[in-house]
This record gives C-alpha cells, sequence and structure tokens, in this order.
C-alpha cells in the first residue's frame, strides 16, 4: 500500500465488489461516489450527528470517520440493504408507524443505530434508548415519535421471534 | 361512492417508506456528468477591503479548473448584488468584506478535494476596518456596514423600505396606538425591564446546496431551497433573462428552517455554470451553514403600565435587530414581527420601535418563528415579573388582560379565529395549575412556568396550484410547496382528495420545478397549509367542477355514478386527455401606515402557541432538569393530527436548543468560535425533558382550507419565557439574557445570595 | 484531505519499523476517529499513516488473571471493553464510564491504546484507569517498557510516547475491598463532551476509609490526581463534613490548574468539582448526599 490509489475488495451489502480509491477517500464519500449509495449522507462531518451511519463487519460506524481503504476485506451494510427481499425491517416499519421523523434526512442513521441497539436489549427501556440514540441528531425534533419507533420495533421483533 | 374523509386522518407521510429506506431523494445526493465542485474562499476577518487576491498557485494546481473572483462574475451579471428586501449582498465579495465566512472566490474542479485544497492556496489581502457587532451600538455607530442601500423592491409588502442614508438602519418600524406617555404619567405602576436573545443556527442536517447546470439559452438550478418561485424571479433578474428561460427545481429538503429561503447559493453557482461552462455544484459543509445565515440576536426594552386592577394601560417595545452584514429578510422580520412585540394582550396605548441593523455578523434572516420567539422571551418574561410583583398568579394575570375575539390587537386589525384564551386555559389546566405544586426537597427546587405567543402569518402573499386528473383518473397535485419534512405533501394530499373524493395515498404530488410547477411565494412562516392548502383545495373544486361539464358534455345525468376513466373513454373514444383544475390565493391585506403601523387588515390569519413547563434546578450547580414539557396551540382543525403534533413538539425541542443549549460565540474581532456541532451543541435524545406533550385546541380557521391553519412555529413560541419563568420560580432569580446556562443561573443564585461567584 | 502513504501492518514488528520518530507527520492510526477529525480540519497533513487495524494477537484482546490482573490490548475497541464480562466482573466502573463516552459509532471503533495516546483531556478512560491505578504497556526499538497511567500524558495532547513507540496494552491491578465510580459532568448538551470528569476509586470499610485516589479529568490540561483530597481522606471515617471539607480542599488544590473554556469559567468549574467530589463520596460511601444549600 502507499499514497496511490489502490483496489480493494469488500462484500458490500452482500456481494463482493472492488473499488479502486485514494488512501485519504472516506467510506461516506466511496459509497455515495462509486455505488451510488445515498442513504449514508455527511452532514455534521464529526461522527457526532448519525447521518452517515453504516455497519462494518456488524458494527454500526461513522463513515465520515472511516477511511474507505480499510474496509478491504471487511462486510460493508448500508439502510439500502434492509429491504433488499422487498420487504421492510421492522425497525423500518416501526419509525413509518410510528411518524418517527420529519425530513428524513437523519433516519437511516436511527434506523441502523436502532437495529444494533436492539441487538444488544431486546426490550430497552427508556434509559437505554436515550444513552444508545444520545449520539444521534434530529433537528427536526421527532425524538418523542423515536422514542415510541424504538419500543414498536422492539415489541415487534419480539413478537417475530417468539 | 363516497371515500371516508381524508382531511383530519393520521395518515404517514406519503413518502415515508422512501425515508426509512434512505432512497428519497435530496439535492444533496444530485450528481451530474461532467459536473464540477465549487469550494469557496473565505474572508478570515469581519470588515475590511480587499486590497489583493492571488490565485496563481491555486490555478496552477493539478485538476483545478477555475477560480472565479467577483472580476469574473461581472462580466457575466454587471451587478451582481441578490436579496429579497436589499439588493445588498454580492455573489462574491466585491472591494470589501463585511463579515466572517463571506465568500471572497471559488475554486472549481471535478475532484471536491483538489478544489478544497485548491482553495486553501488563494491568498487575499485585506486592510482591516472596524467592526461593529452589537445591534444596539450600531443603532448609532460611525461604522457603517454599506455605504449605500439598495433596496430591492420585489415584494408588495416591503416596497416602503428605503433605509437611512449614512445609518445602518436597514428598516425602522413604528407603531403608535393611542398615548402611551400619558398612561404612563396616569399609571398605578410602571414595569421596565431588558432582554437579550443571543445568534443562533438552524443547523439543517442536509447542509444548504445547489448545482446549476446552463447553456446559451436556459440555465437549470437544482436546489434544496424553501423558495423556487423567488429564486427564479432573482436570477431571472441578475441574468437580465425572462423567466422562462430560468429553470429551478427542488426535491425533499434535509430540514430548512428558514436557513434554504430566497437566495443563499443559487446565484453563485448560476455564474459559475455560466462561467465554466460545466454543470457546478457547491454543498456546503456544517462549518460554512454558519456563515451563511442566522437566526438575528435581539435586544428588546419592554415598559408597562398597570393599573389597580391588573390590566396593563400602556406598553413600550424597542427592539433592536441584529440583521448582520445583509439584509436577507431582516426587515420583514423587524416589520411583521415588531407589530406584535407587545404581546397577546388587550392593551389600550402601545408604542413599538422596531429597527433592523446591519452589523459585522454572518447574515440573519428567517428562522422557524420568524422574530416571534426573540419577542415572546421579552414579553412573556415581563409579563410574569410584573404578576409576581403585583403578587398575582401569572395565569390569573393573562387571563386579566388577553386579547379576546373580536378585540382590536395593536395595530387595530380584529382577532378573528383566535384561540388566545381558549389555549391559556386548556394549558393551566393540562398543568392542574390550581392545585398545590411539589416544591422538591435538599438542594434540587423544582417549579413552573408558563407562557403564551402569538404570531401574525405574513401577508400579501400568492400561491397558485394545479390539480390536474389523467385519463385513467389518476390525481396529480403541481404546487411550489417545498416539503422540508413538515408533511406539506402529505396535506395537499389530503386536501385534494377530499375534494376528489379519492384516497390521498393515490394522489402525487408533483415536487417544486418552476418549469411545471406554478408560483409559489415561498415556503415559510407556517404560510403553506393556508395559503397553497386553499389554492390546492381550489384547483381540486376546479377539476371536479371541470369533471361534472364534462359528464354534462357527455349527456350524463347529474350524479351518475359514472368512473373518471370512463368518462374520458367516452370523450376521446380511448384512454386519452387531461383535466387540470387551477386556481391561485392570495388573501386580502391593508398594508400598515407608515407613521402609526396601523392597519385593519395586518393578516389573513393568527398563530396562537403557549408553553408550560415544570422543571428542577439544582440550586448548588444551576444545572435544570425538565420534567415536563406542555405545549398547546391554536391550529385551526388539524389536517393530519400526528404530523401537527410532531410539529409542535419538533418545534418546541428547538426552541428548547435555542433556550438552554444553543450560542454562536463571537470574540470581540468578531470571529466565530464555535462553527461546528463539536462546539454549536444542538438537542439530542438525552436533552429532552422527561415528558413531552403537545394538543391543540379545537378550533376552526373559517377562510382556512376545511378550517385548517399553519402549525410549525406555534410550539417555538413560548418556550425560552416558560423556562425562565419556572427557574424563577423554583430558585428565585430571573435570567435575562439566553442561552439559560447552568453557569448562568448558578451566578444567578449566588449573586441573590450576595455573594458572587468570581469572574474567571 | 491530500493523499497520504497509508500502510496496514500485519504485525507489531512491522509497524513499530514504519513509525519514523523524526518525523510528526507519520502517525499510527488505529480507530482513527480522532485523527480523522484532525486530518479533516486540515489541523494534521500526514504523510504516512500506519494503520494498526490488522494486528491480532495479545494487542488486540483482553484477559482477566487468577489474582484478578486486567490485561487490555491497545487495540481493544472501546464497545468491546464496555461490554466485556471481565470488565464488568473485575472493573465495572470502566464499563460504566464508557456507557457516556462520545457515541457508541465511535466506541465500537476507538481503541484504548487511541484514547490513551492522543493526550486528550477531554477523554473519561484516562481518569478512570489512574484512579484504578493501571500501568501501560509500551513497545519501542528499545523493547517494552512500563509507565503508570499517571505518568503517560504530560500535557494539552501531549504524552510521553516517543514516534517510534506504540502503546501495546493498558494493564490494570487486582482492585480487593475497592470501591470505584466516574462521574462525566457536562454543561451544555447531555451528549458534550465533559466540562469536568471526577475518578475516584477507594478502598474502605463501610465509611471507614484506608485510602482514596481522585482524579479530576477533562477540567485541566491533563488529569491531575487530587492529593490533598486523598490524603484529608486517607485513614478517616467519614461523615457529611468530612466528604464537604474533601470538596473544598479538591477545589482549592485543583483552582490554579482549572482551565477556563466554552463549557464554563474556572470559578464555575471549581464549584462543580466541590459539589461533585461531595456527593460522589455520598454514593460510593452510602452517606446522605445533602450539602449546604442557598
Amino acid at each position: 500500500m502507499s499514497a496511490a490509489p489502490r483496489t480493494i475488495r469488500f462484500t458490500l451489502n452482500g456481494r463482493t465488489v472492488a473499488a479502486e480509491v485514494a488512501p485519504q477517500e472516506s467510506l461516506v464519500t466511496m459509497l455515495r461516489d462509486r455505488f451510488a449509495l445515498y442513504g449514508a449522507r455527511e452532514s455534521c462531518g464529526q461522527g457526532l450527528c448519525g447521518c452517515c451511519t453504516v455497519l462494518v463487519d456488524g458494527r454500526a460506524v461513522s463513515s465520515c470517520l472511516a477511511l474507505a481503504a480499510l474496509v478491504d476485506g471487511r462486510a460493508v451494510t448500508t439502510i439500502e440493504h434492509l429491504d433488499a427481499d422487498g420487504t421492510l425491517d421492522p425497525v423500518q416499519q416501526a419509525f413509518i408507524e410510528a411518524g418517527a421523523f420529519q425530513c428524513g434526512f437523519c433516519t437511516p442513521g436511527f434506523v441502523l443505530m436502532t437495529r444494533q441497539l436492539l441487538e444488544q436489549h431486546p426490550d430497552p427501556g427508556d434509559d437505554d434508548i436515550r444513552h444508545y440514540l444520545a449520539g444521534n441528531l434530529c433537528r427536526c425534533g421527532a425524538y418523542p415519535e423515536i422514542v415510541q419507533a424504538v419500543k414498536l420495533a422492539a415489541a415487534k421483533r419480539r413478537g417475530a421471534a417468539g | 361512492m363516497r371515500a371516508a374523509r381524508q382531511v383530519g386522518r393520521s395518515l404517514p407521510r406519503l413518502e415515508a417508506r422512501a425515508k426509512v429506506t434512505g432512497r428519497a431523494e435530496y439535492i444533496h445526493n444530485l450528481q451530474l456528468p461532467g459536473m464540477l465542485y465549487g469550494k469557496l474562499v473565505r474572508s478570515p476577518i469581519a470588515h475590511g477591503t480587499i486590497r489583493r487576491i492571488d490565485a496563481e498557485a491555486a490555478r496552477a494546481m493539478a485538476g483545478v479548473h477555475a477560480v472565479i473572483t467577483s472580476a469574473e462574475v461581472r462580466q457575466i451579471i454587471p451587478s451582481p448584488y441578490y436579496g429579497p428586501a436589499f439588493h445588498d449582498q454580492p455573489i462574491l465579495a466585491i472591494d470589501k468584506v463585511r463579515h466572517i465566512g463571506e465568500p471572497v472566490a471559488a475554486v472549481l474542479a471535478a475532484d471536491a478535494a483538489i478544489a478544497e485544497a485548491a482553495a486553501q492556496l488563494v491568498t487575499v489581502e485585506y486592510d482591516e476596518l472596524p467592526g461593529i457587532f452589537d445591534e444596539v451600538e450600531a443603532a448609532t455607530s460611525p461604522v457603517l456596514v454599506h455605504e449605500a442601500l439598495k433596496p430591492a423592491g420585489t415584494f408588495a409588502d416591503l416596497k416602503h423600505l428605503g433605509g437611512k442614508r449614512g445609518t445602518n438602519v436597514a428598516l425602522e418600524f413604528r407603531l403608535r396606538r393611542g398615548d402611551v406617555e400619558r398612561a404612563f404619567a396616569a399609571a398605578g405602576q410602571v414595569f421596565e425591564h431588558s432582554f437579550r436573545s443571543q445568534p443562533v443556527m438552524h443547523t439543517p442536517l442536509e447542509p444548504m446546496v445547489a448545482l446549476a447546470e446552463a447553456t446559451e439559452a436556459s440555465v437549470t438550478i437544482h436546489t434544496a431551497s424553501q423558495s423556487p418561485s423567488f429564486v427564479r424571479i432573482e436570477i431571472a433578474r441578475l441574468l437580465g433573462w425572462p423567466e422562462n428561460r430560468v429553470r429551478v427545481r427542488t426535491a425533499y429538503l434535509g430540514g430548512g428552517f428558514g436557513a434554504k429561503l430566497y437566495i443563499k447559493l443559487e446565484a453563485l453557482v448560476t455564474a459559475l455554470a455560466l462561467l465554466a461552462r460545466r454543470p457546478v455544484k457547491v454543498s456546503l459543509t456544517m462549518e460554512e451553514q454558519f456563515y451563511t445565515i442566522t437566526r438575528h440576536a435581539c435586544t428588546v426594552r419592554i415598559k408597562s403600565a398597570v393599573d389597580r386592577d391588573g390590566r396593563i394601560t400602556a406598553r413600550r417595545c424597542e427592539v433592536w435587530w441584529n440583521g448582520g452584514a445583509y439584509a436577507d429578510i431582516g426587515p420583514r422580520v423587524t416589520q411583521k414581527s415588531g407589530f406584535t412585540a407587545a404581546g397577546p394582550y388587550d392593551i389600550e396605548n402601545v408604542a413599538i420601535d422596531s429597527v433592523a441593523l446591519y452589523t459585522n455578523r454572518p447574515p440573519a434572516g428567517a428562522l422557524r418563528g420568524f422574530g416571534i420567539p426573540q419577542l415572546v422571551w421579552a414579553y412573556e418574561s415581563h409579563t410574569d415579573l410584573i404578576a409576581r410583583a403585583l403578587a398575582l398568579d401569572p395565569v390569573e394575570f393573562r387571563r386579566r388582560n388577553i386579547l379576546r375575539e373580536g378585540r382590536p390587537q395593536a395595530t387595530g386589525t380584529v382577532m378573528r379565529d383566535a384561540a388566545i384564551a381558549a389555549v391559556l386555559e386548556r394549558l393551566a389546566q393540562k398543568l392542574e395549575w390550581g392545585r398545590p405544586f411539589e416544591r422538591g426537597t435538599g438542594p434540587v427546587k423544582r417549579g413552573r412556568g408558563i407562557a403564551l405567543g402569538f404570531k401574525a402569518s405574513i401577508s400579501p402573499t400568492a400561491s397558485v396550484a394545479l390539480v390536474t386528473i389523467a385519463a385513467d383518473g389518476s390525481c396529480a397535485v403541481q404546487c411550489g410547496t417545498v416539503d422540508m419534512g413538515q408533511g406539506s405533501d402529505t396535506a395537499m394530499a389530503q386536501i385534494a382528495a377530499e375534494v376528489l373524493n379519492l384516497p390521498a395515498e393515490s394522489v402525487r404530488i408533483v415536487h417544486p420545478d418552476t418549469d411545471v410547477t406554478p408560483y409559489d411565494m415561498a415556503t415559510l412562516g407556517s404560510r403553506s397549509t393556508f395559503h397553497m392548502g386553499n389554492a390546492v383545495k381550489r384547483a381540486a373544486e376546479d377539476a371536479r367542477d371541470k369533471l361534472a361539464a364534462l359528464a354534462a358534455e357527455l349527456g350524463l345525468p347529474p350524479g351518475a355514478n359514472v368512473e373518471i376513466a370512463e368518462l374520458f373513454r367516452r370523450r376521446y373514444g380511448m384512454q386519452a386527455g387531461t383535466i387540470i383544475g387551477t386556481a391561485s390565493f392570495l388573501p386580502s391585506y391593508a398594508p400598515p401606515d407608515l407613521a402609526t403601523g396601523l392597519t385593519d387588515n395586518a393578516t389573513p390569519f393568527w398563530m396562537v402557541g403557549a408553553t408550560g413547563v415544570e422543571l428542577e434546578v439544582d440550586s448548588e450547580t444551576g444545572r435544570v432538569r425538565l420534567l415536563r414539557l406542555v405545549t398547546v396551540a391554536d391550529v385551526g382543525t388539524p389536517l393530519n393530527p400526528r404530523i401537527v403534533e410532531t410539529q409542535l413538539s419538533g418545534a418546541a425541542i428547538m426552541q428548547l436548543g435555542f433556550t438552554l443549549l444553543e450560542s454562536m460565540e463571537f470574540d470581540r474581532d468578531g470571529q466565530l468560535k464555535n462553527p461546528s456541532f463539536a462546539d454549536y451543541k444542538i438537542p439530542g435524545l438525552g436533552d429532552l425533558p422527561a415528558r413531552i406533550e403537545s394538543e391543540t385546541v379545537a378550533a376552526s380557521q373559517h377562510s382556512g382550507p376545511f378550517g385548517a391553519k399553519g402549525v410549525g412555529e406555534s410550539g417555538t413560541f413560548g418556550v425560552s419565557p416558560a423556562i425562565a419563568n419556572a427557574i424563577h420560580d423554583a430558585v428565585g432569580v430571573r435570567l435575562t439574557s439566553l442561552p439559560l446556562t447552568p453557569e448562568a443561573i448558578y451566578r444567578a443564585i449566588r449573586a441573590a445570595a450576595g455573594d458572587s461567584l468570581a469572574e474567571e | 484531505m491530500m493523499p497520504f502513504d497509508l500502510v496496514e501492518p500485519g504485525t507489531l514488528r512491522e509497524a513499530l519499523a514504519l513509525l519514523d520518530p523524526e518525523d510528526s507527520a507519520v502517525r499510527a492510526f488505529a480507530g482513527g476517529t480522532a485523527l480523522m477529525l484532525m486530518m479533516k480540519s486540515g489541523f494534521f497533513r500526514p504523510k504516512r499513516l500506519v494503520s494498526l487495524n490488522a494486528l491480532a494477537g495479545d494487542v488486540a484482546s483482553l484477559s482477566l488473571s487468577p489474582t484478578g490482573e486486567l490485561r487490555i490490548g491497545a487495540m481493544v475497541r472501546l464497545a468491546e471493553l464496555e461490554r466485556a464480562p471481565e470488565i464488568r466482573r473485575a472493573a465495572p466502573v470502566i464499563a460504566a464510564a464508557l456507557r457516556r463516552h462520545s457515541n457508541p459509532r465511535v466506541r465500537n471503533v476507538a481503541t484504548v491504546g487511541g484514547n490513551l495516546a492522543h493526550g486528550d483531556p477531554h477523554m473519561d478512560l484516562p481518569p478512570v484507569l489512574i484512579a484504578l491505578g493501571a500501568e501501560v504497556e509500551i513497545e519501542g526499538p528499545a523493547g517494552r517498557r512500563r509507565l503508570p497511567v499517571d505518568g503517560l500524558v504530560s500535557g494539552y495532547y501531549e504524552t510521553v510516547l516517543r514516534g517510534d513507540e506504540l502503546i501495546v496494552a493498558a494493564i490494570v491491578p487486582p482492585q480487593p475491598r475497592r470501591r470505584a465510580l466516574y462521574v462525566k459532568c457536562t454543561t451544555r448538551a447531555a451528549d458534550d463532551w465533559p466540562a469536568l470528569g471526577l475518578a475516584l476509586s477507594l478502598e474502605a470499610d463501610g465509611a471507614a476509609i484506608r485510602a482514596a485516589t481522585i482524579v479530576l479529568g477533562a477540567a485541566t490540561e491533563r488529569p491531575m490526581r487530587l492529593a490533598q483530597a486523598e490524603s484529608l481522606l486517607a485513614g478517616r471515617t467519614a461523615d457529611a463534613a468530612l466528604i464537604g471539607e474533601a470538596g473544598r480542599v479538591a477545589a482549592a488544590e485543583a483552582a490554579a490548574a482549572i482551565i477556563a473554556d466554552a463549557r464554563g469559567s474556572s470559578a464555575y468549574k471549581r464549584r462543580l468539582l466541590e459539589v461533585e467530589l461531595r456527593r460522589a463520596l455520598a454514593r460510593l460511601l452510602d452517606l446522605p448526599a445533602a450539602g449546604e444549600t442557598r
């Protein structure tokens, strides 16, 4: 590896892909420019708002603070993968039912973080939700509905599992 | 067959699925073949003349297409100044910079990283000038931000603008009702206070973005704008072209809140695309947004006379608005908000002076509430202080003084469909105001407070809509209202569907595109539900009438139950044809008298919002914990109750940020110290009150579509003073400057105890 | 950002060889959350980044010895630390402190080593590790050395690490009969960096304190042991008066070091320290929290 662009291979939304990336390129830029994936979007640019959330090897990261070159060999999942089979994820369904967004710009980040929250806390209390989603910002202030949506999604997932 | 009622349904947003899957269209996402990225070189000083711009190194950098300064811009636009109130803002700085972060040059490259790196190679030499930053000082300062003022004359309500030569005054609005001086002289008691609001920023999460593509004959601008029609008019004026050669389109906006109004980047990208002969995209970073538009810092001095019965007999308000370096829409904020500065109270004698001032801060414009939150902050803090001084219950004191239906407001306009009393009573009821209130134990003290505000809709403004019925009976609405999250697509679909007896889900909303969608003044000031809602309703009625006419033409008896598609088939012999319903809506208006500010028709409707707060103050640290935040509003009859509720609580949460957390901090030289989310903190989930409740009172706006009116701002009105009033209730101290930080509260507690905390 | 050399060695030895003590534009890159911010703002323009993300083995794992000593590899992510059963057993204060540190996305990638090596005074982990008496293991051309975490950070964003050294692990000694607590005190949004972080570790029987370690973070250029408050408490049986006194002594001894910034004036942070230390001691010692009221 060096300062020159290099070819990386990784799994993107379940498929093996390759891309030529410059070392300084961020993950969010690569997803937009090379793969036309717009669900992760740079907003604050500092990893504080959560709009650029994607999963790398199943863990949520801020793709504006990640170097694209370092996902070589890893698995990247974006919001676009959640309904790959045409069916919405229970979290997405819950966000619609609870009306948990207005402008929608932050929504993919909240959805992905909520999925990760529910993996760790299948039945989260208010305090768990507040702590876990404190690093996702919604300027429209749809927070009360987001909390409702998380609880609704938890119930849906439990229902599906049980 | 009659479908179920479409208005009044809590229908999920039409675009809900697109938003949760990340596939909703935003201009942020747009890329065009051959496109260049523009990165801006910005002024590092607040006020100065430009001696020299050296772009050689940047131009020489591999991959740089061009470096553009005002010299190049003037080759295609000789007078490149824009603005909705004054033509005062240059596309790129000309000879002088007037605020920190003002765009001076633009670097174009196919690779955004190269454009950004090259922008850092442009060196600009300045001769610094003294700056003026404070709005009150600006009123009399010898430091002038603009040597000459150039009124725009675009909007009907701002035709009288002239500015005051040789000063920083862009607009002075005066209102004189009754005889304030005599009332003060005769008053039992007189109270006077001053309040300040800090500069804050909208921070839409989709940062401002615009993209232009030009040919010899036309220009297309893709922009995250709340006002596509205004952009078209203004770009056409700048280019000297007819409007029909300028096409402006938008998509969903990732938040607007007033930041994306009038012209922001559109003139710049147009000039860059014409010069480069390539499509050009300019996407601001979060940091750059702070240099682009802000909410007015504001100082209010307010004085009231009260008689023995606790009736306010006179009120004088002096309001100074810090408009920053370019007027943007500040003059309208100054006038439209200014005339309500005395509050929703029935006061015989009122004098208001509301002054828009230029300073060397980044420009200030519209932000959710359009100046009202700054005024309510003052008059509801003041009202609470008077009630305390008179030992009157705050609800009871307001009850004695509020403006009731049929009474004239300060301008003389008679209040109609403004449920001020009902909102106050419902709020008191929800808070169980009459019951004893738990006061807390130990160092943690509990308090509660209320505040009540109102706002006049902007006037006179027009909306035009088309409702088209295709040959299969499907319906599309073409209108210029921009859905920036407020749910206008869904509301307009519900209105059209209600008229046409269709399910709202089946109505398609065509997003603003000035080639296709007719004129709309802008998406601002909670005007769309009322103005565009009325236009869509009438256009749908026109379409319905034309369908009925078609049926009659086909010889069908009135009320015949024939499917729409069948009507078209019979008329055209196949699936063909279109029905186009159209309507425009322009409410009546009487401009205020220039000397007295009086008018009997100031606004087509009033918005009313009240806030109640219960909180705890840690008296040892000044930290506040909000236990309960209650919003009650008159929104007429809600078209979509769930979206209305989210609008109310969302507005309250945004204003909570402006009350407790947010402040743009400038140093003495006008440098902004915190232009990023690392240091400019907006509310997150951890900052929310334990309980948030939002409610509308049963009401109807009789002139509104199906009884509805605007809702987007009403939740903001009372938040700041309700919190300050509750803090006062808890720990006995009064704060008069925003934001209400823990340290400010703790310092006030110490000062009240005669043991001030050291200033270090 | 402009191009730079990005290398991803597979072993610690290779990583060390790629560092350059003479060139501050060559830096190790672990989670990268802090460096990316510095690079995006143009504050740091790297010539070469040595990614440590391919390192495996000890440096990327966590273990608890039978004696209760924790060894935390430098490349362990903060989220792993937060959830590791070993941490919850041996030093639950670490997990509790991390719960409010930054956000889950940052914790998913940020590493223990990066957190310590950055020398950022606003981090929550260093004061906690200092309060627990932890050490760091450092590897360089001259081999391995061990330092107390307290000796690692030398100033504002400065450590004693040389340019060709890497932190390989943090070692937390056994904590028998110790109770620890971390207080993150924010003054703006709840999700802000702390205005003041306070880490305490007490060795006590009931209210009888044998030894106390008190570390102030975020309000000073580097984490600061509050030795006078510690010695005031050592060997004493705590009561309301003593913990109130400890708060005042701590505020006085930290006064000169506390920095005013956007999160608060120096005077206000001293006040916060006084109140928060008293309350933290009350919680740890199960005493009534009430102090004086105003």
